[in-house]
């Protein structure tokens, strides 16, 4: 009996030696999932202290809006010179220069307003700013309900079964081409593209908060134009 | 049983004294550098499994690991290069092509909207 516990308590010893050896041995095809904040440099080289005019945009759903009530209820100029303007004073070090207030494009085309390197250096002269901010902007609120299939199990008899159910969704569309323009040659040193769509449920989903789920999905790709930020993404690595 | 304990103790040292021996200084910076990646050190990472291929040269993994640390300062060309030499000597490896392909995802439209392959020496 007395040969049998100790016994018993050496395997014990034993166990724990072997399971301390195996701890300290490195693990085989040890993998970790890291999370990493990607930096991201600003798309237009700037100092960061630059004075900037954030000029008027095309809106591209102008002739629409007659049609569309609930384009009516946005004012998008507006609302997206006040994001963009808000979003730069808080993020970035850029000076805001005020728009003559009597300032119209000279061409409601995307194309034509980018060559238009006249009216941007006159821009320049008139406004101090080493920047100017402009381009098109895209609105669009559409229903999206419809007949979709869906399962559903039978409390009487316990079986799967398809059927078809009306859901009411409200889809909104979001793109925005920025143009942007040296202020002192009046030439365009960036054109780019952002869009976003979203969905919500309901049909008569507020448009106004739609726009802004939209602007706030895209402002950190639009703030990086003008500053650092970073991208969230996951990668892999080996530890051992 | 104490005999055969002892026994399969003294093997498992063994196996593991010798293939710490071929790699040890490798191994020791690799663990060292995913230990303060994972604090988020990333640019001591680098300097470690920088270290680490320099002792192994042909170590995919020590390579994937330097990518990542090089990606994570921004140092995209870089890491890049590391990615490629990674699945050049394992191509099969599942982890290191699914970090390849993300990668490349996002690459591509940083280069695409930078205009030019920035963020490496």
């Amino acid at each position: 009996m007395a040969r049998s516990v100790r016994l018993r308590g050496s395997a014990r010893t034993a166990a724990l030696l072997l399971a301390a050896l195996l701890a300290a041995l490195p693990a085989s095809a040890g993998v970790a999932q890291v999370r990493l904040k990607l930096p991201l440099k600003p798309r237009l080289p700037l100092r960061g202290n630059e004075r900037i005019v954030l000029a008027p945009f095309v809106i591209a759903t102008e002739a629409e809006k007659a049609r569309d009530k609930r384009l009516q209820n946005v004012d998008l100029q507006a609302e997206f010179q006040r994001f963009l303007k808000k979003q730069i004073e808080k993020k970035t070090k850029l000076e805001i220069v005020p728009v003559p207030p009597e300032l119209k494009l000279p061409t409601q085309n995307l194309s034509e307003l980018g060559r238009s390197t006249e009216f941007w250096r006159a821009l320049g002269v008139q406004t101090g700013a080493e920047i100017l901010i402009s381009g098109s902007l895209e609105f669009r609120v559409e229903d999206r309900s419809g007949y979709k299939t869906e399962e559903y199990v039978s409390p009487i008899d316990g079986r799967t079964y398809y059927r078809q159910v009306y859901v009411e969704q409200t889809g909104f569309l979001f793109d925005i081409v920025f143009l942007v323009f040296d202020g002192h040659s009046g030439e365009k040193i960036l054109q780019d593209e952002f869009k976003d769509f979203r969905q919500t449920g309901g049909r008569r989903a507020d448009e106004l908060q739609g726009l802004f789920e939209n602007l706030f999905s895209l402002e950190n790709q639009i703030l990086n134009l003008f500053v650092a930020r970073d991208r969230e993404a996951e990668r892999y690595i080996f530890t051992d | 049983m104490k005999k055969a304990a002892l026994v399969l103790g003294a093997a498992l040292v063994a196996a593991g004294c010798s293939s710490y021996s071929r790699t040890e200084k490798a191994q020791t910076q690799i663990s060292f550098g995913t230990a303060v990646a994972r604090r988020g050190l990333w640019r001591e990472a680098a300097f470690r499994f920088e270290k680490a291929v320099e002792k192994e040269p042909n170590n995919a993994r020590a390579h994937n690991n330097l990518a990542v640390a090089l990606e994570a300062e921004g140092e995209f060309a870089r890491a890049l290069a590391e990615y490629k030499k990674a699945l050049e000597l394992d191509p099969n490896d599942t982890y290191i092509r699914r970090n390849y392909a993300r990668f490349a995802e996002f690459y591509t439209s940083y280069t695409r909207t930078t205009g030019k392959a920035t963020g490496g020496s």
